[in-house]
């Protein structure tokens, strides 16, 4: 795993430099923009992503994925599904941390809607409010994160409704499974 | 003042804070963090290069004509085509929309963009197939790029 990152880092960072060597060779001029930038953008975001670097770490630790699972066990009915359309706004992490802990949740018995509320609001992304806000304004990110909210409501309801048409979950009758 | 200094200012607070309460994990806090700049900095940095051809080699009158406000519908659609390709780290989607509303792009194409490409993915829909199935994949998936669709409509009409 480790491995796989460090080549990971090392691919991007070798593209980037070969892409600014490839154009600054066909054209200079084009050449010195491109690394501009780079460079420009940089350090205009550093200090923030550092930032959000340490906030996303912390909440990692402090907040663990069971935890996350209790939390959203207790609640049955409309108190569960409010929270797994709010609560996960304040989580980082990528798809890839996610999906494995909504499997758990889905074994433990979620309905498929609490599962597709929960990544939709995943995508607000409160942690990164801090760069949303440096690049697109507080408003867009404010208005955007409201509007999660409700795409996490009606996402769960839509899937809920996929979901009755197929699977017999007709004996889940919370929202969430009590853990 | 810089926000980011802000921001560093109460990163920094809130580790001292976890270190009084409990060292071992802010010494785990501290590992992630780490982790998380390693793992999310070359992809940042490829993600300017993509900015600065861009901007080295596409006119801003070709970004307003595809995503600008009179593109509308169209425009919002084209975004969440790239947004769902797009093989972006959630922390590169932001300085990437707003490089694009820079150069012209509407609030609801920005919109489009932001959240298909956080909530769907090319890389991911192999994990969430084995883990959730085809058809919770897809139902997701289609439903996550029609209901951004009106969501971004309505965040061009509520943003200036």
């Amino acid at each position: 795993m480790k491995r796989m990152l460090k080549n990971d880092a090392f691919w991007f960072l070798s593209l980037s430099v070969l892409i600014i060597l490839v154009v600054y060779g066909f054209n200079a001029g084009k050449g010195v923009i491109v690394a501009k930038t780079v460079y420009d953008t940089f350090f205009e975001v550093l200090d923030i992503i550092v930032a959000v670097s340490i906030f996303i770490g912390l909440f990692q630790v402090w907040v663990k994925p069971q935890t996350i699972v209790k939390l959203l066990g207790k609640g049955s009915g409309l108190k569960g599904f409010v929270l797994v359309c709010t609560f996960p706004i304040l989580m980082g992490g990528s798809l890839f941390t996610v999906f494995p802990l909504l499997k758990a949740l889905r074994e433990k018995g979620a309905r498929i809607g609490a599962i597709a509320s929960f990544i939709t609001a995943w995508g607000g992304k409160a942690p990164l409010l801090p760069l949303e806000s440096k690049f697109l304004g507080w408003p867009f990110a404010l208005v955007r994160i409201g509007f999660v909210i409700i795409f996490a409501f009606v996402m769960g309801f839509l899937m809920d409704w996929v979901g009755e048409n197929t699977e017999k979950i007709k004996q889940e009758k919370s929202f969430l499974v009590d853990l | 003042m810089r926000a980011g200094y802000l921001y560093l200012l109460i990163a920094v607070m809130l580790l001292g804070l976890s270190f009084l309460k409990d060292k071992q994990k802010t010494r785990e806090a501290v590992k992630a963090t780490f982790k998380i700049f390693y793992v999310v900095l070359p992809v940042l940095v490829f993600v300017f290069v993509l900015m600065g051809l861009i901007q080295a080699y596409v006119s801003r009158e070709f970004i307003v004509s595809i995503l600008g406000q009179k593109s509308g519908l169209l425009g919002i659609f084209y975004a969440e085509i790239i947004g769902s390709i797009a093989l972006f780290l959630p922390p590169a989607v932001f300085p990437f929309g707003g490089y694009l509303h820079d150069n012209g792009a509407s609030y609801g194409a920005i919109a489009g963009f932001v959240f298909t490409a956080i909530l769907i993915g090319v890389t991911t829909l192999p994990l969430e197939l084995k883990l959730f199935g085809k058809r919770f994949t897809l139902a997701r998936n289609l439903l996550t790029f029609g209901l951004t669709f009106f969501i971004a409509i309505l965040m061009e009409g509520v943003l200036p």
